[in-house]
């Protein structure tokens, strides 16, 4: 095997992430050199899925991390199978992919935009988020589907008119929010919930409606509208962007790890070099003199033992990043497919693969345990890969306090009371996850922030100035050998 | 595709390559998508993803071709081959013995590692090197020539690995077998077609993973699938555009 050593690289790029991923696509016709190390066996970094096998080891490493360490206090359950029959135990390890960060894809995103214009969407398959859920004790029908439109909203005879009058003034509002800052600039560090009853006179009921489309870890008293105006509205302007009825998609098999291999993969096919289960263990500047300028600037230790030279060093350390979120999550299988819950409510709609559950602040309290902030529940269908037929993954999240595993124990609990299937639990995984990289979100809805991370980064390795020209980002013709259009090619 | 006929049931099958570098994974592709050959071929760098369709009696298999853009060297493109994968074409060069142990090692990582009910065929190329005029598949019945000579024949034939050796290993794991060409194309279509027909039909209801087996009945595929590119409303049409 020649060396690592030899090369001298263009850029080494550590962690094999979203963020880091999507770089090594962006340079992949570059024609740079590029090395790409993972400390893992495994694609993803904290995008990582999982089969049940991989996640048992997962968690054994878990335990020995330190503080800093992106995942902690992972504790897996299992129930017992002796006397259960097929669909009510687990399969074997491999039917499995769970995410280790579940997030949606809004259709407006520009992450799909450059999936397509630098043609790797071919090798990835979409599905589509379907119905968003409101739990609410209130009522006899503990879990109301959010409405998807304005003939839902007419339609909706819970709603009185005079509610119905104000949603859909807000709802004007909200997707011409930029241009109206005159309504809501001077309510930017208020919260979402006192904007919403004093603007815009909606009972509380539909406030909780609205804040769900945030996703916010936060409670709509405690979200800024600043903050939430742009998520609401894109949530908003998102539906019916690749066909009626859903605004987010998220890829089959294993969310942003499909994602992320697919884009290492077209760094690899671009000549990048991958190496798994290596890390950077030490890094340093190399000094040039006035005599001779140095191409290379840095020298990286390499923890398989080689030691190689790079102009551009990209790694995953940002003591900037943390902004001390810390989120818990559980990822549940569950023995029912939950049909219900995935039903169409939209003519012409795909068949959703995911639907949404939130649980808003106070929606229950049951055992001294109440919701101080809201959960929530990630519904996978066996439609999107991640388990077989006849069972679903949830995947909750909250975030973390003190008692937040007994939180989200007790909300899956709640939930599956709610949708009275009969259902066992046959899976649970806990974990805490902060955000201790640049590179990894604990959002729920993929950021089109990391994308404009990733445009710097690109731009530097290339070594393309701020006014220079330069090809356009992420936008590459089809390789020599593929079918221009695979929808139309003919068969032999 | 011919526009008078009723759609057949159209699945998308992804299929992986693998095997020791310069066996002729490639080519084989090559031979399979474009019906051409091209001599000293460079080692593979961008092949990449390559999609043809295969038209069976009853069903379209649509074969997303994961090649291994040349990296076998650190292996380190192993684990996202192997996920979701319903089929694997694991190929050595039947004039060099060293490759077949390589084949005997992707075989063993597929049956630790990808989706149980993958279908993988073993392939021996480079038959044109020997001097048998047809090569030796399993679907062309037990009575083809199994014993060829060991070793090199005074009259040219390079082949080192005798059928019946790929052969007994391949029944032992329950493979697919085939000999082939890439160059003059014997047997090519064949592998694909015979990877083809051994997918099970359940595991093609829109879902490729192992979990898939028991899929609901009379569902079309891609009946969750979202289009990026196509017209708003045809997401769940797959196919329209023939």
């Amino acid at each position: 095997m020649e060396s690592l050593s030899e090369t001298k690289w263009d850029v080494v790029i550590e962690g094999t992430g979203l963020q880091h991923s999507l770089l090594a696509l962006a340079l992949s016709r570059s024609d740079k050199k590029i090395l790409h190390v993972d400390q893992n066996e495994y694609y993803g970094a904290a995008e990582a899925a999982f089969s049940l096998q991989e996640v048992d080891g997962w968690v054994e490493r878990t335990k020995g991390c330190s503080d800093g360490a992106p995942f902690r206090n992972a504790t897996l359950w299992k129930a017992d199978d002796d006397e259960s029959t097929n669909s009510e135990k687990l399969a074997f390890s491999r039917s499995y992919t769970l995410t280790l960060s579940p997030q949606i894809i809004y259709t407006k995103s520009k992450l799909l935009a450059l999936l397509v214009s630098s043609k790797v969407y071919r090798q990835l398959e979409f599905q589509a988020v379907g119905n968003w859920w409101l739990y609410n004790e209130v009522d006899e029908e503990l879990l109301k589907r959010l409405p998807n439109g304005r003939e839902d909203i007419f339609q909706d005879k819970s709603i009185d008119n005079r509610a119905k009058r104000s949603l859909m003034k807000f709802l004007k509002f909200i997707v011409d929010f930029e241009n109206q800052t005159g309504i809501w600039e001077a309510y930017g560090d208020s919260s979402l919930q006192e904007f919403l009853s004093s603007q815009f006179q909606l009972p509380p009921r539909l406030q909780l409606v609205i804040a769900a489309l945030t996703l916010s870890f936060d409670s709509p008293d405690k979200t800024t509208v600043r903050w939430a105006l742009p998520r609401i509205a894109r949530h908003l302007t998102s539906m019916g962007i690749f066909g009626p009825g859903f605004s987010a998609v998220v890829p089959k098999w294993g969310g942003g790890a499909e994602i992320a291999q697919v884009a290492c993969r077209a760094g690899a096919v671009g000549g990048g070099v991958y190496v798994l289960g290596t890390d950077v263990e030490n890094s340093q500047t190399i000094e040039s003199t006035e005599e001779e300028m140095l191409e290379q600037k840095f020298s990286l230790s390499l923890s398989n033992g080689e030691t190689v030279t790079t102009r551009h060093y990209i790694n995953t350390k940002d003591p900037t990043a943390s902004d001390g979120i810390v989120v818990s999550r559980i990822i549940a299988v569950i023995s029912s497919p939950l049909l219900p819950i995935f039903a169409s409510s939209t003519e012409g709609s795909p068949l959703a693969a995911v639907s949404v559950v939130v649980f808003p602040p106070n929606s229950f309290s049951q055992d001294g345990v109440s919701l101080t902030h809201p959960v929530y529940i990630m519904i996978h269908s066996s439609e999107t890969g991640e388990c077989p037929v006849g069972q679903c993954v949830l995947y909750a999240s909250t975030r973390y306090f003190e008692n937040s595993k007994v939180v989200l124990e007790a909300t899956i609990s709640k939930f599956l009371e709610a949708v009275k299937d009969n259902v066992k639990l046959l899976y649970t995984l806990y974990y805490e996850q902060q955000q201790v990289t640049a590179t990894s979100s604990l959002d729920l809805a993929f950021d089109d922030q990391i994308l404009d991370n990733v445009e710097e980064q690109w731009k530097a390795v290339s070594g393309y100035g701020d006014d220079e020209e330069h090809p356009p980002f992420m936008q590459f013709a089809d390789r020599e050998g593929m079918n221009a259009d695979d929808d139309n090619d003919d068969g032999y | 595709m011919a526009e008078a006929t009723a759609p057949k049931p159209s699945s998308s099958v992804k299929l992986v390559l693998l095997g020791e570098a310069a066996v002729g994974k490639s080519s084989l592709v090559l031979r399979f998508v474009n019906n051409d050959f091209q001599e000293n071929k460079e080692p593979t760098i961008g092949a990449a993803f390559l999609t043809q369709k295969c038209n069976l009696p009853t069903r379209t298999i649509k074969f997303e071709i994961w090649d291994t853009a040349g990296q076998e060297r650190f292996a380190s493109l192993a684990p996202m081959y192997y996920r979701n994968a319903q089929s694997a074409l694991v190929v050595y060069d039947l004039t060099k013995p060293t490759s077949l142990i390589k084949a005997k090692h992707w075989v063993a990582e597929l049956q630790r590692q990808a989706s149980p009910g993958i279908v993988i065929a073993l392939v021996g190329n480079k038959l044109d090197l020997t001097n048998e005029s047809s090569g030796s598949g399993n679907a062309l019945g037990e009575d083809s020539e199994t014993d060829a000579a060991e070793g090199e024949n005074d009259d040219g034939d390079a082949r080192k690995v005798s059928t019946a050796e790929a052969k007994t290993y391949a029944e032992e794991e329950g493979l697919l077998f085939f000999e082939t060409s890439a160059k003059n194309g014997t047997n090519v279509t064949e592998v694909f077609t015979a990877i083809a027909n051994a997918i099970p039909e359940t595991s093609l209801k829109g879902a490729r993973g192992p979990g898939a087996t028991q899929s609901s009945a009379n569902r079309t595929e891609d009946q969750s699938r979202v289009n990026l590119t196509g017209p708003r409303d045809s997401a769940s049409k797959e196919g329209c555009a023939c």
